[in-house]
């Protein structure tokens, strides 16, 4: 167990990580759509999603949609690895094949 | 997802790989949710549409031609539009990168220059002198158009069920000419049309196990 990744390795961070690698590496998504996906508040998903972005796991890109800020987020390339590794561990540990 | 999210605690290796799947089905059918209901609506279209042509000599008391086509037009353009409007829906909140966009918006112009060249060598033949002939051709060029566009979809996005709607909507776009007129308006629309309606009702209850499973 203690070869699992601690940054993911929580039920709310994890839930994020899986969601975000759902889409295409290539795609991104707004702050209020994925939190409308996880069904989680803003305040929870924020609280998470700076842990994933300290870890280099999670890109956050700010820009504007006219006047309004519009706040993109996706898997790094890090992070996905990260996540892919995750599950791995895990299977392994369950004796499952990868 | 109704389990309690806020804590930082894992849950052992078992619940957390659950919990993973979980996540990603629920997501995946967030986003994906409405593809039954777009195969549904061109299942709709394509049967009653192509019944309703096959109907103007197929059956005794069938519909005269004007009304098979006004049905047949209107049926088209509101599967379009509820495909658009759940495509529109699917998207909500997601951008990108500028290579897939490209990508999307050259295969979503395709489909519309594809059917207005393949309108203009029809319209070509009848000046020419296709008569009835147009029957057969309309109908299997534009579904053959469609099987090679599924097929084209599952090349750029990796999709197998699009790969094999693909291969069967050329298969019967090719062969439908073959049982003549009005009888390939009956199998366009029982094989075409017919299809996607199996396709959405398969993806709805492959969707309700999954969900009873997961419960």
């Amino acid at each position: 167990m203690s070869d699992l990744d601690p940054v993911i390795h929580a039920q709310a961070r994890l839930r994020i990580t899986a969601a975000l690698a759902t889409l295409a590496p290539d795609e991104s998504i707004e702050f209020p759509r994925l939190q409308e996906l996880l069904g989680m508040t803003a305040g929870n998903l924020s609280t998470h999603l700076r842990k994933l972005e300290d870890a280099d796991y999670v890109t956050v890109a700010k820009t504007h949609r006219g006047r309004t800020p519009v706040t993109y987020l996706e898997l790094s390339t890090r992070g996905r690895r990260a996540f892919e590794d995750y599950t791995q561990a895990l299977r392994g540990l369950l004796g499952e094949h990868p | 997802m109704d389990e309690n999210t806020t804590t930082d605690s894992p849950l052992d290796p078992a619940g957390m790989l659950a919990l993973v799947r979980r996540q990603q089905r629920d997501i995946g059918l967030q986003l994906g949710g409405a593809v039954p209901y777009i195969l549904l609506a061109w299942g709709v279209s394509w049967t009653l549409g192509f019944l309703g042509l096959w109907s103007v000599d197929g059956l005794p008391t069938g519909l005269p031609l004007g009304a098979a086509v006004a049905v047949f037009v209107v049926l088209f353009v509101a599967a379009g539009g509820v495909s658009a409007l759940l495509g529109i829906r699917r998207g909500r909140g997601i951008r990108s990168s500028p290579d897939s966009a490209f990508t999307g918006t050259v295969y979503g112009v395709t489909w519309s220059i594809g059917f207005v060249g393949l309108t203009a060598i029809g319209v070509a033949l009848i000046q020419r002198g296709l008569g009835d002939l147009a029957n057969l051709y309309f109908a299997s060029v534009y579904v053959f158009f469609c099987g090679i566009m599924y097929i084209i979809a599952a090349a750029i996005w990796h999709a197998v069920p699009a790969l094999v709607s693909g291969c069967w909507l050329v298969l019967v776009g090719a062969t439908a000419p073959f049982f003549g007129y009005p009888g390939n308006y009956l199998v366009l629309a029982i094989a075409g049309g017919g299809a996607f309606l199996v396709m959405a009702v398969a993806l709805l209850v492959y969707r309700a196990a999954g969900r009873r499973a997961h419960v």
